[in-house]
């Protein structure tokens, strides 16, 4: 490893690489990093390793099997000291995403399945010290600390809670366990009375920021609070307010929830969109509903599209709308979208990193608060998982194309081809003399974006078959189960170090906060074992329904976990309250549900189509 | 809409008479907010509203947050059986103490 003149200091660092070869004689190892650069790490009489562990399992010691995992072609996170007086880099510590170089604990059949219900049983009993109490979401609070106490304040949140709502959701989708289904239905109930503003004049529904509570008393903030949506309304907040209400829609068809959605629709239909430019506008304002009034001037919000405006409805409501109800109506949305975002995005011939935000007629605004001239990594990335699945839906070559470039350009561009994992926010472009796009406030990693890596990569390897995206699958994350798991108070990090290393100052400290709840963690269990299983190993997956009497229209049941490519997997299976039952169409996956006048538990098998 | 404010043992008295809709509801609100003053504190006389459009549920709801930043409270007068059923069907007719008379409005703020 070399140095530069002057740096001749120790430090320490992780490099995540393929072992190349082991030196048992000289104890010492070469790893070859995701991009093919070799470093040489020495051993030393105190270097300890571990494999991976999932949330709720105990810790896997492997330090006496270090020689024989150090096998050719193993990938594994070394962590440790840089001695410039020798030039050494000497390993302090590793972790194994596996105990041989083509088996990744991440790919068990059950893997994200038991890592699902652990992070979405931390919530429960942070939330509402269930099961010593009842779930009541007046007890629900915005903000946890790390171990998951409250932190004292009286906000309720609805996106946090709409998030919250949808780690309940798919925690039973995948396990059947009927917790988090009452805690998936409470939450949408308190949702439905608490956040919600029905508007008689136009018969459409928006959803206010939260509440304040204090005992019986709450407050109702109508604005965002945010600084950078101020005395607006948002589009992204009430994008997000139907996440978790859609992903309980899904398993028990419940009509009202489908009015709230619905008229949730009508309200960006109507006040958010543009129908002269295309596109969705980011804010309005809470009086007239007008994007275009000048009181949005003072968060520079007027006028104004952004990435959450147009491209977050697919991934937060739209894709698990048109998974429940197969209307086309839903389709064509998610196509406007996708459309819209293959459009505009592209700025190739500036920066590999699209552009996030737009004026309304679309030219860039390179302006805006923090982001500038700056590309979220994440954005990125979720841009190629989110036009892979519409893809899926409507076969159209200019998504493919975009997903394509966005996943051959993020490796360098916003990965860390050192150490693992994905970066946060960057400048878009570069500086004379510079080779790497600059990170604006820190070099961490943050969840949710190595989340929009994991799930991009996986749905592209699934998708179209090359092999490279496997390998940027598999490193994401394994990068991701080594490090964000918190094996010592649940669920997981909010940020950590290039390192690896969890960061636990300030907000990065919380398990709550606007953005986290249980959202993101739990997409990426549910999303990753349906890719995972369905997709890449080819094992078969359970799913749970719970449809209510008359709920999904003309009784039919749409159980297809994803959009996946056509003709990939099938329905095998239908138990009904727990008995076989025949009635279902394999390739659609639809079950034609029997009359009852009672909420019927549904389990399928979806099983791969082998090739 | 017709918005007529004076200040009596310094409580903001605001009558209002019209209609408070899409085109009226910006300028109650321009009105409205600066009449509150530093203690967060109206009575809003609303016996001649004839109309409260959503819009005008919105201003009346920012009204509110602002009151209850400064610690202060808005009081509804007179309002119709039409606009309580509004507001009570939107889920924040709590939030103001609503009252019968001009008297009854000024001393539930005292």
């Amino acid at each position: 490893m070399g140095t530069k003149q002057g740096m001749d200091f120790t430090f320490s660092d992780t490099i995540a690489g393929y072992v190349v070869r082991f030196d048992r004689g000289a104890k010492s190892f070469v790893l070859k990093t995701s991009d093919d650069r070799e470093f040489e790490a020495f051993l030393t009489p105190t270097t300890y390793a571990r494999m991976t562990q999932n949330l709720d399992e105990g810790y896997i010691d492997c330090t006496g099997r270090i020689g024989e995992l150090l096998s050719p072609g193993q990938l594994v996170y070394a962590y440790g000291v840089f001695y410039p007086d020798n030039g050494k880099f000497e390993v302090k510590s590793m972790i194994f995403p596996g105990d041989s170089p083509e088996k990744y604990r991440h790919e068990e059949q059950d893997w994200w399945i038991r890592q699902v219900k652990s992070i979405a049983d931390s919530y429960l009993s942070w939330q509402f010290d269930y099961p010593n109490q009842e779930i009541d979401y007046r007890n629900y609070r915005t903000m946890l600390h790390l171990a998951g106490a409250k932190k004292g304040d009286y906000l309720q949140e609805t996106d946090t809670i709409s998030r919250m709502v949808y780690g309940m959701a798919s925690a039973y989708l995948m396990t059947g366990e009927e917790r988090f289904l009452e805690a998936a239905e409470k939450g949408t109930q308190y949702l439905r009375d608490h956040m919600r503003f029905y508007d008689p004049d136009d018969d459409l529904i928006y959803w206010y920021h939260g509440v304040q509570v204090q005992g019986d008393r709450e407050q109702k903030l109508l604005t965002s609070e945010f600084g950078d949506d101020y005395d607006s309304i948002p589009a992204y907040e009430q994008i997000y307010a139907l996440a978790g209400p859609t992903q309980t829609f899904r398993i028990t068809g419940d009509p009202k929830i489908r009015y709230d959605i619905d008229k949730t629709l009508e309200l960006f239909e109507k006040y958010y969109k543009d129908n002269e430019r295309g596109g969705y506008f980011s804010h309005i304002d809470p009086i007239m509903l007008d994007p275009r009034s000048e009181t949005l001037d003072k968060g520079n919000n007027r006028a104004k599209k952004n990435w959450n405006s147009v491209g977050d409805h697919a991934p937060a409501y739209l894709i698990n709308l048109y998974l429940a109800t197969g209307e086309k109506e839903h389709l064509d949305f998610l196509i406007e979208t996708a459309d819209t975002i293959a459009k505009y995005f592209p700025d190739y011939e500036h920066s590999p990193f699209v552009q996030e935000k737009f004026h309304e007629d679309w030219s860039h605004d390179q302006t805006w608060g923090w982001q500038q001239n700056r590309g979220v990594v994440g954005h990125n990335l979720k841009i190629a998982w989110n036009l892979t699945r519409v893809m899926n839906a409507v076969p159209k070559e200019e998504y493919e194309a975009l997903a394509r470039k966005i996943a051959e350009l993020m490796p360098d561009a916003g990965g860390d081809r050192q150490r693992g994992g994905w970066y946060d926010v960057v400048e878009r472009t570069l500086q004379p003399g510079e080779t790497q796009y600059r990170y604006v406030w820190h070099d961490r990693k943050a969840w949710w974006q190595q989340e929009q890596g994991i799930l991009a990569y996986m749905i592209m390897k699934g998708c179209f078959g090359d092999d490279v995206y496997l390998k940027h699958a598999r490193e994401s994350a394994a990068f991701y189960n080594a490090h964000f798991l918190d094996h010592d108070d649940g669920a997981v990090y909010f940020n950590c170090l290039a390192n690896g290393l969890p960061y636990l100052l300030g907000t990065e400290r919380f398990k709550g906060s606007h953005s986290m709840s249980a959202y993101h963690s739990t997409e990426l269990c549910y999303l990753s074992a349906v890719y995972t299983n369905l997709l890449i190993t080819n094992q078969p997956m359970d799913f749970y329904f719970k449809p209510k009497p008359g709920g999904f229209k003309d009784n039919i049941l749409r159980v297809a976990p994803d959009l996946l490519p056509a003709g990939r997997v099938k329905l095998t299976k239908v138990e009904i309250d727990g008995k076989p039952y025949k009635d279902f169409d394999a390739d659609a996956m639809t079950v034609k549900l029997p009359v009852s006048d009672t909420d019927l538990k549904v389990k399928v098998t979806i099983t791969p189509v082998e090739a | 809409m017709q918005i007529d404010i004076s200040v009596e043992n310094e409580l903001a008295v605001a009558v209002i008479s019209g209609e408070i809709d899409g085109k009226t509801a910006p300028q109650a609100q321009s009105e409205l907010l600066p009449a509150m003053g530093s203690c967060g504190k109206i009575v809003i006389e609303m016996s001649g509203v004839t109309y409260l459009s959503s819009a005008g549920l919105r201003t009346l709801l920012l009204l509110y947050r602002q009151a209850v930043a400064k610690n202060g409270k808005i009081a509804l007068v007179g309002l119709s059986e039409e606009i309580k059923d509004v507001m009570s069907m939107t889920g924040f007719l709590k939030f103001f103490a609503v009252e019968n008379t001009l008297e009854d409005g000024k001393r539930s703020l005292n």
